[in-house]
Protein backbone atom coordinates (compact mmCIF):
# COMPACT_ATOMS: atom_id res chain seq x y z
CA UNK A 1 0.00 0.00 0.00
CA UNK A 2 1.64 3.56 -0.82
CA UNK A 3 1.84 5.71 1.97
CA UNK A 4 -0.38 8.86 1.64
CA UNK A 5 0.88 12.07 2.71
CA UNK A 6 -1.98 14.94 3.60
CA UNK A 7 -3.10 16.27 6.29
CA UNK A 8 -4.99 13.58 7.04
CA UNK A 9 -2.39 11.10 7.70
CA UNK A 10 -0.57 14.10 9.42
CA UNK A 11 -3.11 13.58 12.11
CA UNK A 12 -3.83 10.11 12.50
CA UNK A 13 -0.95 10.03 15.21
CA UNK A 14 -1.78 11.51 18.50
CA UNK A 15 1.98 12.01 19.15
CA UNK A 16 1.61 14.05 16.06
CA UNK A 17 -1.88 15.96 16.85
CA UNK A 18 0.28 17.17 20.20
CA UNK A 19 3.60 18.33 17.91
CA UNK A 20 0.62 20.28 15.77
CA UNK A 21 -0.98 21.57 19.26
CA UNK A 22 2.13 22.38 20.72
CA UNK A 23 3.67 24.23 17.44
CA UNK A 24 -0.08 26.03 17.06
CA UNK A 25 1.06 28.97 19.11
CA UNK A 26 5.24 29.36 18.66
CA UNK A 27 7.67 27.96 16.40
CA UNK A 28 9.59 25.81 18.27
CA UNK A 29 12.96 23.89 17.85
CA UNK A 30 13.21 20.46 17.67
CA UNK A 31 14.75 20.04 20.95
CA UNK A 32 11.91 21.88 22.85
CA UNK A 33 9.55 19.76 21.37
CA UNK A 34 11.21 16.29 21.51
CA UNK A 35 11.65 17.16 25.18
CA UNK A 36 7.79 17.04 25.89
CA UNK A 37 7.19 13.49 25.07
CA UNK A 38 8.40 10.25 26.26
CA UNK A 39 9.34 8.52 23.13
CA UNK A 40 12.99 9.11 22.05
CA UNK A 41 14.20 12.14 20.11
CA UNK A 42 14.58 9.75 16.68
CA UNK A 43 10.83 9.12 16.83
CA UNK A 44 9.59 12.50 17.44
CA UNK A 45 12.17 13.31 14.52
CA UNK A 46 10.52 11.13 12.31
CA UNK A 47 6.60 12.17 13.44
CA UNK A 48 8.03 15.73 12.31
CA UNK A 49 9.48 14.35 9.22
CA UNK A 50 5.75 13.13 8.27
CA UNK A 51 4.38 16.41 9.22
CA UNK A 52 6.99 17.90 6.85
CA UNK A 53 5.58 15.89 4.02
CA UNK A 54 2.40 16.26 4.92
CA UNK A 55 3.00 20.17 4.58
CA UNK A 56 1.86 21.06 7.57
CA UNK A 57 5.15 22.03 9.35
CA UNK A 58 8.06 23.73 7.80
CA UNK A 59 11.26 23.28 9.21
CA UNK A 60 13.91 26.51 9.26
CA UNK A 61 17.45 26.24 10.11
CA UNK A 62 18.51 28.90 11.89
CA UNK A 63 22.49 28.77 12.88
CA UNK A 64 22.51 25.41 14.78
CA UNK A 65 19.00 25.51 15.66
CA UNK A 66 15.87 23.92 13.63
CA UNK A 67 12.56 25.23 14.09
CA UNK A 68 9.47 24.21 13.17
CA UNK A 69 6.66 25.91 12.65
CA UNK A 70 2.72 25.22 11.65
CA UNK A 71 1.21 25.87 7.97
CA UNK A 72 -2.17 27.20 9.72
CA UNK A 73 -3.65 27.06 5.76
CA UNK A 74 -2.81 23.44 5.38
CA UNK A 75 -4.49 22.48 9.20
CA UNK A 76 -7.87 24.33 8.06
CA UNK A 77 -7.41 21.82 5.08
CA UNK A 78 -8.93 19.03 7.12
CA UNK A 79 -11.51 21.19 9.47
CA UNK A 80 -13.19 22.78 5.70
CA UNK A 81 -13.31 18.71 4.85
CA UNK A 82 -14.66 18.07 8.16
CA UNK A 83 -16.92 21.03 8.34
CA UNK A 84 -19.91 20.28 6.17
CA UNK A 85 -20.19 16.93 7.89
CA UNK A 86 -20.31 18.27 11.41
CA UNK A 87 -23.10 20.99 10.08
CA UNK A 88 -24.68 17.85 8.61
CA UNK A 89 -24.81 15.68 11.74
CA UNK A 90 -25.32 18.82 14.15
CA UNK A 91 -28.35 19.90 12.39
CA UNK A 92 -29.96 16.08 11.98
CA UNK A 93 -29.04 15.84 16.03
CA UNK A 94 -31.22 19.18 16.70
CA UNK A 95 -34.06 17.87 14.76
CA UNK A 96 -33.79 14.32 16.67
CA UNK A 97 -34.01 16.33 20.29
CA UNK A 98 -37.16 17.97 18.97
CA UNK A 99 -38.88 14.49 17.72
CA UNK A 100 -37.93 13.45 21.24
CA UNK A 101 -39.56 15.81 22.88
CA UNK A 102 -42.50 15.48 21.12
CA UNK A 103 -42.52 11.76 21.85
CA UNK A 104 -42.00 12.74 25.47
CA UNK A 105 -45.08 14.88 25.31
CA UNK A 106 -47.24 12.03 23.82
CA UNK A 107 -46.10 9.16 26.41
CA UNK A 108 -46.94 12.28 29.55
CA UNK A 109 -50.19 13.17 27.82
CA UNK A 110 -51.53 9.55 27.59
CA UNK A 111 -50.54 8.38 31.67
CA UNK A 112 -52.61 11.71 31.95
CA UNK A 113 -55.56 9.99 30.47
CA UNK B 1 -1.22 0.28 10.00
CA UNK B 2 -2.36 4.29 10.93
CA UNK B 3 -5.74 5.13 11.45
CA UNK B 4 -7.66 8.36 10.95
CA UNK B 5 -9.80 9.95 14.12
CA UNK B 6 -13.11 9.68 12.92
CA UNK B 7 -15.73 12.27 13.33
CA UNK B 8 -17.78 11.74 16.36
CA UNK B 9 -20.47 14.24 18.06
CA UNK B 10 -22.09 13.48 21.25
CA UNK B 11 -25.77 14.64 22.45
CA UNK B 12 -27.60 14.82 25.56
CA UNK B 13 -31.27 14.25 25.70
CA UNK B 14 -33.92 14.55 28.01
CA UNK B 15 -35.09 11.48 27.31
CA UNK B 16 -35.36 7.52 28.34
CA UNK B 17 -33.06 5.51 25.90
CA UNK B 18 -35.40 3.71 24.73
CA UNK B 19 -37.05 6.33 22.29
CA UNK B 20 -33.96 7.43 21.18
CA UNK B 21 -34.05 3.94 19.81
CA UNK B 22 -37.16 4.21 18.13
CA UNK B 23 -36.70 7.63 17.11
CA UNK B 24 -33.53 6.24 14.89
CA UNK B 25 -34.92 2.44 13.87
CA UNK B 26 -38.38 3.45 13.36
CA UNK B 27 -39.32 4.88 10.09
CA UNK B 28 -42.28 7.24 11.65
CA UNK B 29 -39.45 8.89 13.51
CA UNK B 30 -36.66 8.76 11.01
CA UNK B 31 -38.74 10.71 8.31
CA UNK B 32 -39.48 13.40 10.86
CA UNK B 33 -35.85 14.36 12.04
CA UNK B 34 -33.40 12.52 9.71
CA UNK B 35 -34.02 11.82 5.85
CA UNK B 36 -36.62 10.67 3.52
CA UNK B 37 -35.88 7.04 3.73
CA UNK B 38 -38.26 4.21 2.16
CA UNK B 39 -38.30 1.89 4.67
CA UNK B 40 -36.10 0.79 7.23
CA UNK B 41 -35.18 -2.27 9.52
CA UNK B 42 -32.70 -2.53 12.08
CA UNK B 43 -31.28 -6.12 10.51
CA UNK B 44 -27.69 -6.36 9.39
CA UNK B 45 -27.42 -6.47 5.51
CA UNK B 46 -30.93 -4.35 5.13
CA UNK B 47 -30.02 -1.65 2.31
CA UNK B 48 -31.75 1.91 2.06
CA UNK B 49 -30.78 5.16 -0.26
CA UNK B 50 -32.23 8.48 -0.03
CA UNK B 51 -31.81 12.20 -1.95
CA UNK B 52 -30.35 14.53 0.14
CA UNK B 53 -28.98 18.07 -0.26
CA UNK B 54 -26.92 18.30 3.38
CA UNK B 55 -23.46 17.88 1.95
CA UNK B 56 -23.32 19.90 -1.28
CA UNK B 57 -25.96 19.25 -4.54
CA UNK B 58 -28.59 16.64 -4.03
CA UNK B 59 -26.69 13.46 -4.14
CA UNK B 60 -28.22 9.78 -4.05
CA UNK B 61 -26.95 7.92 -0.54
CA UNK B 62 -26.43 4.46 -0.40
CA UNK B 63 -26.42 2.49 2.70
CA UNK B 64 -26.57 -0.79 4.24
CA UNK B 65 -26.91 -1.74 7.93
CA UNK B 66 -23.74 -3.28 9.57
CA UNK B 67 -24.44 -4.38 12.78
CA UNK B 68 -27.33 -3.82 15.52
CA UNK B 69 -27.32 -4.25 19.20
CA UNK B 70 -31.25 -3.33 20.14
CA UNK B 71 -31.61 -0.45 21.92
CA UNK B 72 -27.64 0.60 22.04
CA UNK B 73 -26.19 0.28 18.44
CA UNK B 74 -26.84 0.83 14.75
CA UNK B 75 -24.24 0.95 12.34
CA UNK B 76 -24.96 1.40 8.71
CA UNK B 77 -22.37 2.24 5.78
CA UNK B 78 -22.54 5.22 3.90
CA UNK B 79 -21.90 6.00 0.54
CA UNK B 80 -22.65 8.43 -2.38
CA UNK B 81 -23.38 7.09 -5.71
CA UNK B 82 -21.04 8.09 -8.41
CA UNK B 83 -17.87 9.03 -5.67
CA UNK B 84 -15.52 6.67 -4.94
CA UNK B 85 -15.37 6.26 -0.90
CA UNK B 86 -17.15 4.58 1.32
CA UNK B 87 -17.93 5.49 5.18
CA UNK B 88 -19.67 4.28 7.98
CA UNK B 89 -22.02 5.90 10.20
CA UNK B 90 -22.46 3.85 14.24
CA UNK B 91 -25.21 5.78 17.04
CA UNK B 92 -24.78 4.14 20.30
CA UNK B 93 -27.20 4.82 23.22
CA UNK B 94 -25.84 5.31 26.37
CA UNK B 95 -28.35 5.25 29.26
CA UNK B 96 -27.23 8.13 31.67
CA UNK B 97 -30.60 8.15 34.11
CA UNK B 98 -34.34 7.31 33.64
CA UNK B 99 -34.67 10.23 31.43
CA UNK B 100 -31.49 10.94 30.17
CA UNK B 101 -29.48 9.30 27.30
CA UNK B 102 -26.53 10.57 25.69
CA UNK B 103 -26.03 9.45 22.15
CA UNK B 104 -22.92 9.33 20.19
CA UNK B 105 -22.46 9.53 16.55
CA UNK B 106 -19.79 8.46 14.99
CA UNK B 107 -19.03 9.14 11.58
CA UNK B 108 -15.68 6.91 10.02
CA UNK B 109 -14.40 7.17 7.00
CA UNK B 110 -14.78 10.61 5.69
CA UNK B 111 -11.04 10.86 4.60
CA UNK B 112 -12.08 7.96 1.79
CA UNK B 113 -14.49 10.21 -0.20
CA UNK B 114 -12.66 12.68 -3.11
CA UNK B 115 -12.08 15.95 -2.48
CA UNK B 116 -15.04 17.05 -5.26
CA UNK B 117 -17.62 15.72 -3.33
CA UNK B 118 -17.55 18.22 -1.70
CA UNK B 119 -17.41 21.94 -3.65
CA UNK B 120 -17.52 24.92 -1.33
CA UNK B 121 -19.88 27.32 -3.24
CA UNK B 122 -22.58 24.63 -2.97
CA UNK B 123 -21.85 23.44 0.52
CA UNK B 124 -22.55 27.10 1.72
CA UNK B 125 -25.57 27.73 -0.73
CA UNK B 126 -27.31 24.01 1.01
CA UNK B 127 -26.15 25.10 4.30
CA UNK B 128 -27.43 28.42 4.73
CA UNK B 129 -30.85 27.15 2.94
CA UNK B 130 -30.93 24.63 5.71
CA UNK B 131 -29.80 26.98 8.62
CA UNK B 132 -31.75 29.50 7.73
CA UNK B 133 -35.01 28.00 6.78
CA UNK B 134 -35.61 24.74 8.18
CA UNK B 135 -33.46 24.58 11.28
CA UNK B 136 -34.68 27.61 12.14
CA UNK B 137 -38.72 27.16 11.68
CA UNK B 138 -38.14 23.52 13.61
CA UNK B 139 -36.94 25.27 16.75
CA UNK B 140 -38.95 28.02 16.88
CA UNK B 141 -42.06 26.15 16.61
CA UNK B 142 -40.03 24.44 19.53
CA UNK B 143 -40.12 26.53 22.57
CA UNK B 144 -38.01 25.99 25.19
CA UNK B 145 -34.61 24.60 25.74
CA UNK B 146 -34.05 21.10 25.03
CA UNK B 147 -31.22 19.93 23.80
CA UNK B 148 -28.46 19.75 26.29
CA UNK B 149 -25.33 20.08 24.04
CA UNK B 150 -22.22 18.29 25.77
Amino acid sequence: METRRDVFQAIADPTRRKIINMLATTPQNLNAIAENFDVTRQAVSLHIKILTECGLIVIRQEGRERYCSIQPRKLAEVADWIEPFRKMWDTRLDRLGAVLRTMNKKSKSSKKK
Amino acid sequence: MTEIQPFIVERFYKAPARNVWRAITEIAFIREWYFNIPAFRPEPGFEFSFESKDCNEAKIHHCKVIEVVKGKKLSYSWKYEGYAGNSVVTFEIFEEGKNQTRLRLTHAGLETFPPDLLERKNIKEGWNWLIDTSLRNLLEQTPGKFIEHN
